[in-house]
C-alpha cells in the first residue's frame, strides 16, 4: 500500500542519489536540501516532532551554508553533463527507490517502553552529555574562527 | 526492519558519493548522508521502544555533525582561498609536490 511513509522514503532515496548525481551545484544542492526536508518529513511520521523539527532548522542551515559556498567557490561555466548520463542517474536513482517502495515502512513498537518524556530524558538521563556536548560545539566553533582568522591574517 | 534497510541504502549513496565524487562540496553532502543515515537509527530505535530518548540522542549526534560540517566548510574554504581548487585530487597532488 502506497502510505505517506513510503512516497516520502522513495522521493528521499531519489532526491539524496540526485544530489550526488547531478554536476550542477545549484540543482545538486536543492537536490540535498529536498532530501533532507523528506527525512524530516519521516521523522515526522514516525512520531518524532522533536527530530523532525532539529533536522528541518539544520536543512535551513545546511542547504544556506551549501548556496553560500558554491556561489564563492564554483567556477561559473555551462553545464558539461549529458543528458543520457543525467536520465541514467535517474533510472538508478528510480531503481534504488524501489526497495523502499516494497517494503511496508513503519515502526514496530515494542511492548517493554520506558516512557520517558522529552524534557526528562534530556535534562534528567542525558545532561551532563547535553553540557558536554556544548562545550565540544562551543570549542569547534572557536577553533574555525582562530583558523579562519589565522588564514584570513597571512 | 525497513527502516534500517533505508538507512543501508543512504549510507550506500553517500559511500558512492565519497568515492567517485572529486568536488569538495559534494564529498561534504556525502558525508552529511551517511551522517544522516546513521543519526535516523537513534529516532527509529527510540520510535521502536516508544520513549523519547532516541530523539535526545539524535539532537546530540546532529548538533557534533553539524558542527563537523562546520569544520569542513572552514578547511574547504582555506584549501581554496590558498590553492584556488576544491578537487580532492588535485589537493592530494599538492602534498606530492
Amino acid at each position: 500500500m502506497l502510505t505517506y511513509e513510503v512516497v516520502f522514503a522513495a522521493a528521499l532515496v531519489i532526491s539524496a542519489f540526485l544530489a550526488l548525481h547531478l554536476d550542477e551545484t545549484i540543482y545538486a544542492i536543492i537536490s540535498f536540501g529536498a532530501a533532507l526536508t523528506l527525512l524530516s518529513g519521516l521523522y515526522f511520521l514516525m512520531d518524532a516532532p522533536f527530530a523532525a523539527v532539529f533536522q528541518l532548522i539544520v536543512t535551513v542551515g545546511a542547504v544556506a551554508v551549501f548556496f553560500l559556498a558554491s556561489e564563492m567557490l564554483t567556477p561559473k561555466k555551462g553545464s558539461s553533463q549529458k543528458t543520457r548520463d543525467k536520465i541514467l542517474g535517474l533510472l538508478v536513482a528510480s531503481a534504488l527507490a524501489v526497495v523502499p517502495i516494497i517494503s511496508d515502512l513503519h515502526v514496530e513498537v515494542f511492548s517493554n517502553s520506558h516512557d520517558y518524556s522529552f524534557a526528562m530524558a534530556l535534562w534528567e538521563y542525558r545532561a551532563l552529555d547535553v553540557i558536554a556536548q556544548s562545550i565540544v560545539v562551543l570549542t569547534l566553533a572557536l577553533g574555525i574562527v582562530m583558523v579562519l582568522r589565522g588564514k584570513g591574517g597571512k | 526492519m525497513e527502516y534500517i534497510i533505508l538507512s543501508l541504502i543512504l549510507l550506500a549513496i553517500g559511500i558512492y558519493g565519497l568515492v567517485t565524487k572529486r568536488n569538495l562540496l559534494k564529498v561534504l553532502m556525502s558525508i552529511e548522508l551517511i551522517a544522516a543515515a546513521a543519526s535516523m537509527n537513534f529516532v527509529v530505535f527510540g520510535s521502536m521502544i516508544g520513549d523519547q530518548l532516541g530523539q535526545v540522542f539524535f539532537i546530540l549526534a546532529l548538533s557534533v555533525d553539524t558542527a563537523v560540517t562546520s569544520v569542513i566548510i572552514a578547511l574547504v574554504l582555506i584549501a581554496y582561498r590558498e590553492h584556488r581548487i576544491i578537487d580532492v585530487w588535485e589537493l592530494s597532488k599538492l602534498k606530492k609536490s
